[in-house]
């Protein structure tokens, strides 16, 4: 027991338990529901698990560096919905992803300079910018977005594609190179080193020649480029813009990267784990509506089963112990 | 100097703009639209604004609590309690005595702010991340006890919702006066400020805390009885809509993220700030997606502002 | 060869309206500061890393009449100034981080390979310092805090010596570590000066000034109250200084 305990405490050691309360949700899934396992129902997974993975993307490296970003529905919607009226208004949409990407990276640069140069909680900035990004989308849309989204990249997110022999649309292997080059950056790039010190102290930072505006800076606009990514790739799962698409994520990518073992108070956590969390948060939606849960009920059951885990495996230090 | 009157330029300083911000858009509300505002008129605003003041005032006590103390499910609290009250309790049970009700909703606040308090300070879970269970816990059971809005409120507790939203919110300032007067004031800013100093001087943080996130439960069945009041009905979806604009109103007034700054009534004039930028934006018949933006900008402008005179004020007692 | 580069205090007032220190620290030698808490020679000593700006005067790095003036900490570092601060856990060690990491911070664009960091090239340079200060450690992938506070210290020693600096600023170095490993780290201090480093070392403990330093700048209310040097150096003297009592 005790062993397990002092495992369950290195950083792997949840990654691995997490992605073991994953294969137990889909093994329970299978016992109980037919069909759980068919092919059609895994695709399904993995394609909603991938969309999540990218929205979490920016939530894994703000709580790293000991931040948080409530910003990334606001972004996913604005990316969403710029992305269709453009292109319904003829735009080539390369053009168009250039730009929304762009104003992405403008967004979280400023989320992060204000956060950091001020010395304001990240939380009410994301959440000051989030709300005036989201209202002036709305402005512009005057409440009723329109377009859609170019055939490419409703196919290259259809549950229903495939990838030469495999079953899967292309967005499934993108996301698995995605997340191999995210975990390379984290673990061997001068970038992801200095991310985890910063997280770690911010206090020696500074004198580990880290500049921590720089960090924070790079960091959020990183986090906005991949809620734009994953707002351009849910229009192309919907079929049409809705700027409110992003709104479950607020939640999710916070669950799914403390499920996967990162402490909100930075300097720990990986990209690997929030793609456990991710998972886990999948299978659980999945097993609850396919039990014949009510939405309403499975966001409870969401709810208890994120407090259960973490505190398995997710608790923080006695005050005392931090003398 | 005089304590009073230092108190009061802590006060001032801390709250500062919003205190300004609260006065401008007094001002040019009443200059705006002088019917809406006259004071024959107050009390109605008074009760369209409580349910806001209440969530905003209820978020308080576990920010200055400190160490990423945090509540984000005050706005579901209040929205369960509103969904009790009408459809269980008064609904169904046929129960509409206040000697009942308020017994009641206060019972399910403490309960519910007892157990974030437990899962935040004892299992030590992360408060953002133990309180978002929380949150979708109580809005799931929510839509699932109440999946559509009915009505009606029972009659006093409809009649609360002018003038006489006075009462709960003075309820509410006279128990904080009260708290302030208590050495568990002094103990909640000291590990709010520095944790473990207070625990190295004997402070039982993990009381003190607890004791912070059930102030806040109580506080949050207290609003969710004014938000009852204003829509005289209950509805599964207003509440969870108060978290994160409570959270901004706090912010706004001055009560510091990082813990152990500010107070209860610094988060109710910024509650107030926002809810007369609201009544503004209204007048003009501007869209909500004005509203939206001016919201976001408001709020970041505020807190910048903020910063910046902290910055200066800081510069000023170095040199 | 041209004449070796000097870290050079010129005209360096630390709070307005207090004496101006000149000083030319040169390369080999090892100078202390030393003074009551609070009376100047840390500040000193963080404006010699770029981290304060002195009330007047400036702090320039180069052959005397000809030098780069250190405003910050970046530009200290790239001109060859390593510092190494005074409190350990708040502004030294990542706790969440391991003993490599912790090591390597500083410098870690110099792994790089084919755009990635070299593990065996990081490992490489960790050993080489593991053994030069005796780094009593486990695998190098434990966490710093599975250490003792005097082989933390001797891993930010290392962090601060993996930049390759021609002049050391440490703050309080010994402060709360064993004392074996005090006569350690003196070792390393005396062969790194023998090396042509230049050390600078702020100190709450006279004997180790006594003990290490060629001579001793004694700070008493942000002025240099005293300097000694050579047979003039005692505890009385220094002592003296710091009290502002003619010896």
């Amino acid at each position: 027991m005790n062993a397990l305990r002092s495992w369950l405490a290195t950083t792997n050691g949840r990654i691995a338990a997490a992605f073991l309360v994953a294969l137990l949700l889909h093994l329970i899934g299978t016992t109980l529901i037919p069909g759980y396992s068919s092919p059609f129902a895994i695709r399904a997974i993995l394609v909603l698990a991938a969309l999540l993975a990218v929205a979490s993307v920016g939530q894994t490296l703000t709580v790293i560096i000991g931040g948080i970003d409530l910003s990334i529905p606001f972004v996913i919607g604005f990316a969403n919905v710029v992305a269709a009226q453009l292109y319904g208004q003829g735009w080539n949409f390369v053009l168009v992803c250039t730009l929304v990407g762009l104003l992405a990276i403008v967004i979280g640069g400023l989320n992060g300079l204000i956060s950091r140069g001020l010395n304001i909680h990240p939380l009410i900035v994301t959440l000051g910018v989030g709300m005036i990004v989201q209202g002036l989308v709305l402005l512009w849309t005057k409440g009723f977005p329109s377009g859609s989204a170019p055939p490419a990249v409703s196919a290259f997110v259809s549950i229903g594609g495939s990838v030469g022999p495999l079953p899967v649309p292309w967005l499934v292997p993108s996301v698995a190179v995605m997340t191999a080059l995210i975990v390379l950056v984290l673990a061997r790039t001068p970038y992801g080193r200095r991310l985890y010190a910063l997280g770690s102290n911010p206090g020696a930072a500074p004198l580990a020649l880290i500049d921590p505006l720089k960090m924070w800076v790079v960091t959020y606009a990183a986090s906005a480029f991949f809620a734009a990514v994953a707002g351009v790739l849910l229009l192309g799962f919907t079929g049409s813009a809705y700027g409110d698409v992003g709104q479950p994520y607020l939640f999710q990518t916070i669950a799914a990267v403390v499920v996967g073992g990162a402490a909100l108070v930075g300097g720990r956590g990986s990209y690997l784990g929030t793609i456990a969390g991710v998972l886990v948060l999948t299978e659980i939606n999945t097993l609850l509506i396919g039990l014949g849960f009510k939405p309403a009920a499975v966001q409870a059951a969401l709810g208890l089963i994120i407090v259960v885990l973490v505190s398995l495996y997710g608790r923080e230090r006695h005050v005392s112990q931090t003398i | 100097m005089n304590p009073v009157i230092r108190s009061l330029g802590e006060f001032v300083r801390g709250a500062g703009f919003a205190l300004v911000l609260l006065v401008v858009l007094l001002a040019v509300n009443l200059m705006l639209n002088p019917a809406r505002f006259h004071p024959a008129a107050w009390g109605t605003l008074i009760g369209l604004a409580a349910p806001l003041i209440g969530a905003a005032v209820a978020s308080a006590p576990v920010i200055l609590a400190g160490r990423g103390g945090i509540d984000i499910s005050v706005g579901p609290l209040m929205g369960f309690v509103n969904a009790i009250v009408i459809q269980a309790l008064f609904l169904q049970a046929g129960i509409s005595s206040p000697l009942v009700l308020v017994p009641a909703a206060l019972l399910i606040g403490a309960v519910v702010g007892a157990a974030n308090g437990f899962m935040a300070t004892v299992l030590r879970i992360q408060p953002i991340v133990a309180t978002l269970g929380t949150y979708l816990i109580l809005a799931g059971v929510t839509l699932t006890i109440l999946p559509a809005p009915v009505g009606p409120a029972p009659a006093w507790l409809k009649a609360m919702a002018g003038p006489y939203s006075i009462l709960p919110l003075g309820a509410i300032f006279l128990l904080w006066w009260l708290v302030r007067r208590t050495p568990y004031y002094d103990q909640l800013m000291a590990v709010g400020s520095d944790d473990r100093a207070a625990y190295t001087a004997g402070v039982p943080v993990t009381k003190v805390r607890f004791i912070a996130y059930v102030m806040t439960g109580v506080l949050a069945g207290i609003a969710g009885l004014m938000l009852t009041a204003l829509i005289g009905s209950a509805d599964p979806n207003i509440g969870p809509t108060y978290t994160l604009i409570a959270i901004a109103a706090v912010s706004l007034g001055g009560v510091s993220l990082a813990g152990g700054k500010g107070g209860l009534v610094g988060a109710a004039i910024g509650a107030i700030a926002i809810f007369l930028l609201q009544s503004l934006l209204t007048a003009f018949n501007v869209s909500t997606y004005v509203l939206q933006v001016a919201y976001g900008a408001i709020l970041v402008a505020a807190v910048v502002l903020t910063a910046l005179q902290d910055r200066h004020a800081l510069r000023g007692v170095s040199r | 060869m041209a004449e070796a580069a000097s870290l050079q205090a010129r005209d360096v007032s630390l709070k307005p309206g207090r004496a101006a220190i000149a000083e030319t620290i040169r390369a080999g030698e090892i100078v202390g500061l030393a003074g009551l808490d609070g009376h100047g020679q840390e500040t000193f000593l963080k404006a010699m890393a770029g981290l304060e700006t002195p009330a007047s005067g400036k702090i320039m790095l180069g052959v005397e009449g000809n030098g780069r003036p250190i405003t910050s900490l970046a530009k200290a570092a790239s001109t060859g100034i390593a510092y190494l601060p005074r409190d350990r856990r708040s502004t030294g060690i990542f706790p969440t981080q391991s003993i490599l990491d912790n090591f390597a911070i500083s410098t870690v664009g110099r792994d790089m390979r084919f755009g990635l960091i070299s593990k065996a090239e990081r490992r490489k340079r960790y050993e080489t310092y593991r053994e030069k200060l005796s780094i009593v450690a486990p695998h190098p992938n434990a966490p710093i805090t599975a250490l003792s506070g005097g082989n933390q210290q001797k891993v930010l020693l290392a962090r601060a010596l993996a930049l390759e600096p021609k002049f050391l600023l440490l703050n309080d170095p010994t402060r709360g570590v064993d004392v074996a490993t005090r006569h350690v780290l003196y070792d390393v201090f005396r062969g790194l000066a023998a090396d042509g480093m230049a050390l600078v070392i702020l100190s709450s403990e006279i004997e180790e000034i006594l003990v290490l330093c060629h001579r001793v700048l004694v700070f008493r209310e942000h002025e240099v109250a005293a300097r000694f040097s050579g047979e003039g150096m005692t505890t009385d003297a220094v002592i003296a200084g710091m009290f502002g009592r003619a010896a």
